[in-house]
């Protein structure tokens, strides 16, 4: 640049309508039905015409090179004009359907797959993990490729019996929505911080680090007449709140951090209301590159809602059938008491009536 | 309202900050809240400018440790450090 | 690839059929620093277990307090290409339209001064533009406003607000969330650089219940379609898909919740009295049924993930409410209501939800001035422990208030 130019602020994003395909603008507002082409196409339909959607995976983190080829398909097959999906999907808008065919050729060319509609497992939302997070318990890129490499099929079919979401995230921040997912993949801590007093006392505010803990296991301490904080160890649930606000608590723990697996959650209102997940393993051990005992409990998971489940409902839906008891019983999985909730509203998740299938 | 200029609101809230560094990092509505205790009732539309100001001026920034605070400059680096 | 670089863990990310990140990033790793000691750094994560990037830091363009996340590599000499790694979130386009021109042009930016890498896109909405140093921070926020883009949300700040693809390409949204999206990003921008409450505040708009944008779960106010009137029948349409041989009893009538529909021959009928909007039947109909006249939106107020008092979904405040011609201003007035009770009575990290749950919903409507409904609550009270504000003097009839 020649002159520098003046210094703007507060412009806010671009005015979205100049990235329309001009089909989705004349029918803004004003479409009337939807159609399923096959697994990863759809076709949307109003007054001005249809416009052909095909959906691709992502792994989310990507580089300038793979959103460059990315849009040169979408120069080539959609005018130009694409989105991204709540879940990182990429969907190309196309005006022709007779370019549906070649930009799926392409893009299993260019090492994606195309899927992710209706009765599928769509991409998989994440959080950074190792790639870019100091308070991360795993990896978090690294789970979904290996989990989603077992799971590809239920992304490029529409063969299970509803819609599945999967969500991972490397601890309980949750940067991932995992508390309302079909199966989620938490990442967590399984020890006290451990407290560096010589960069505590120039790093934390005292009050501040004592008030975040949620279980008040944090109080104040004088070591060689410096102040600083101690942990009642017993309290102690690692939920990585104190890190959060002062460094010096890290948690990282590389023998005992690891993954835990939850299901059952929902977001949609569609026949039953949003439910949160539910832990069904507390532990499993980091074990990268690929996580095998991950990708096989999620699997297992997977295969055997796909096996039970009725039409259209959801893991979630399926569980509440057929009963928790059934549920822990039919997948192997132990029932401990890790299961039992001990925070706040614990109570309400007790068995309150007799209910019970035997 | 309380007869007050935005700079008297700013200088006053660099007061604060500079009183309280090193014991206790402020957030904005530490600042806003010690300004109505002061002047009684304050516009947030005011509040809000006199923090802008303070801002721009170059006098205070924005640090982070799980929520947002008004600091006093100091040198770039890792929260570690 | 730079050659040097042995990376025999990340490697065996690059099998399988599901797109690899660790490919994409080392056909990067020959262009900058960034990308070869980010994989270096990430093949020692996977080889010790555990990560090696510093706390926080205090980094951002002039005058803004959001949008710039600051990282630094615990390992800088071993790793000096990522010894700083911040991150850069830049506001997304309503719905997350592109045209590839305009998204070219950020990359041509990202690519001069930064990694390459990106996240499309970041949990909260924003697109993330991850790995940079601190002196490519205000020439990346230069070039990027001046292709007329500017940064996201972060810290004790409003959030960049988010939508699902809403009426631009789904028959079922009840409101415009993509106008919506925009009007509350621009009206707000002050709230979203300059972080100025107790904590974060995240807003997302969904169409529909159908609730694509995770508004209920992942959104401290969530803004979701819906209608009050009678579901549109397209009668023939629903005969086709009879004669298609679905199982419409299966797939349609015995999921209804209420068990509102019933089917005579070809013919849907719908009690609408009794509908709740689950969405399940124009889900599996599209063609035969769609929302009524009537629409508008829910607001949702208090999901949050599980820090610190614990994973909340969004309680209904406002279960009906609508924008007439364009106008945004019913909305602004709500929102901030909304803050301004939530700044004056919440503490420092306290989400609107944890806030809600402390002084009791019905103190807060009071505070926001909204009357209790019983559409916001799954039930009554069923403990009797009532603060009660009247009651009668002894010696008079008057009510008294304390």
């Amino acid at each position: 640049m020649a002159t520098e130019a003046k210094r703007v602020t507060d412009i806010g994003p671009p005015q979205y309508e100049q990235f329309l395909h001009p089909i989705i603008k004349d029918n803004y507002g004003k479409w009337l039905y939807h159609d399923s082409i096959k697994p990863g196409v759809l076709s949307h339909t109003g007054p001005a015409g249809t416009i052909f959607t095909v959906r691709c995976a992502s792994p989310r983190l990507v580089s300038v090179n793979f959103l460059r080829d990315i849009m040169d398909l979408a120069d080539k097959y959609s005018d130009g004009y694409f989105r991204f999906t709540s879940r990182n999907n990429i969907e190309f808008l196309l005006a022709k359907e007779e370019n549906i065919d070649p930009l799926i050729v392409d893009l299993n060319a260019m090492g994606t797959l195309v899927g992710g509609t209706n009765n599928a497992i769509s991409n998989v939302v994440h959080t950074q993990g190792w790639v870019h997070c100091h308070s991360a318990a795993t990896d978090a890129s690294g789970l979904v490729k290996a989990v989603m490499d077992e799971l590809a099929e239920y992304f490029t079919s529409e063969k299970l019996p509803a819609k599945l979401r999967v969500a991972v995230a490397c601890c309980l921040n949750m940067c991932g929505a995992v508390h309302a997912s079909d199966i989620a993949i938490l990442g967590l801590h399984r020890t006290p911080p451990r407290i560096d007093n010589n960069a505590l006392p120039n790093q934390c505010e005292i009050p501040t680090t004592v008030a975040s803990c949620p279980n008040n296991a944090i109080r104040p301490t004088s070591i060689e007449g410096k102040t600083t904080v101690k942990v009642d160890e017993d309290k102690c649930m690692y939920c990585g709140n104190c890190f959060t606000v002062c460094p010096a608590m890290p948690l990282a723990d590389p023998l005992n951090d690891g993954v835990s697996i939850w299901v059952g959650g929902k977001i949609s209102n569609a026949r039953t209301e949003p439910m949160f997940t539910k832990l069904a393993i507390p532990y499993l051990p980091n074990n990268p590159p690929r996580w095998p005992e991950v990708t096989d409990a999620v699997k297992k998971i997977v295969e055997l809602y796909a096996a039970n489940a009725r039409p259209f409902e959801r893991v979630g839906e399926w569980i509440n059938r057929i009963g928790w008891e059934k549920f822990f019983d039919m997948s192997g999985i132990e029932f401990t008491k890790y299961h039992l909730d001990d925070f706040r509203h614990a109570g309400t998740t007790y068995r309150r009536s007799l209910h019970n299938r035997y | 309202m309380a007869d007050v200029s935005i700079e008297q609101l700013a200088d006053d809230m660099f007061e604060l900050v500079s009183s309280a560094a090193g014991q206790k990092k402020l957030k904005a509505g530490d600042l806003t809240k010690a300004m109505k205790e002061k002047y009684g009732d304050l516009s947030r539309a005011d509040t809000k400018a006199a923090i802008k100001q303070l801002i721009d001026s170059g006098r205070c920034v924005y640090g982070y440790f799980g929520g947002s605070s008004i600091e006093l400059p100091r040198v770039e680096g890792s929260a570690n450090e | 690839m730079a050659d040097d670089l042995k990376t025999p863990l990340l490697d065996e990310l690059e099998k399988g059929p599901w797109p690899s990140f660790i490919t994409d990033i080392k056909s990067m790793a020959g262009k900058n620093d960034y990308c070869k000691d980010l994989l270096g750094q990430l093949e020692k994560s996977y080889e010790d277990k555990r990560g090696y990037w510093k706390h926080g830091g205090l980094v951002g363009v002039m005058g803004y307090g959001g949008g710039v996340i600051g990282r630094y590599s615990a390992l800088p000499d071993e790793f000096p290409g990522v010894s700083h790694f911040h991150t850069v979130r830049v506001n997304q386009p309503s719905g997350w339209f592109y045209t590839t021109d305009a998204l070219r042009e950020i990359m041509d930016i990202w690519e001069e001064h930064g990694s390459g890498l990106t996240n499309m896109h970041g949990s909260t909405g924003d697109m993330v533009l991850l790995g940079t140093r601190t002196e490519e921070l205000e020439p990346i926020f230069r070039a990027l406003t001046a292709k007329g883009w500017d940064l996201g949300g972060s810290g004790s700040d409003l959030r960049t607000p988010s939508c699902c693809v809403g009426p631009a390409r789904c028959e079922m949204a009840c409101y415009d969330t993509l106008a919506m999206t925009y009007d509350l990003t621009k009206s707000y921008q002050d709230e979203l650089h300059r972080p100025m409450f107790n904590y974060k505040y995240k807003i997302k708009m969904s169409g529909c219940p159908n609730d694509c944008t995770a508004a209920i779960a992942r959104s401290d106010m969530g803004i979701i379609g819906i209608w009050r009137d009678d579901i549109k029948v397209d009668q023939a349409a629903f005969a086709e898909y009879v004669d298609s041989g679905m199982d419409i009893q299966g797939a349609v009538v015995d999921l209804c919740p209420t068990g509102c529909i019933t089917v005579e021959g070809k013919e849907i009928n719908i009690d609408d009295s009794d509908c709740v909007k689950c969405m399940h039947c124009l889900n599996r109909l599209p063609k035969a049924l769609s929302p009524g006249d009537d629409k508008g939106f829910a607001v949702c107020l208090g999901a949050k993930a599980p820090i610190v008092e614990g994973a909340l979904f969004g309680s209904v405040i406002i279960p009906f409410m609508k924008i007439e011609d364009g106008d945004f201003e019913p909305m602004h007035d709500l929102i901030e209501r909304i803050w301004e009770f939530w700044d004056e009575h919440g503490t420092s990290r306290e989400r609107i939800g944890e806030f809600i749950e402390r002084i009791s919903l019905a103190t807060f409507l009071e505070g926001i001035g909204e009357d209790p409904s019983p559409k916001m609550v799954k039930a009554p009270r069923d403990n009797p422990y009532i603060f009660y504000e009247e009651y009668y003097e002894e010696e008079g009839a008057s009510a008294s208030e304390e």
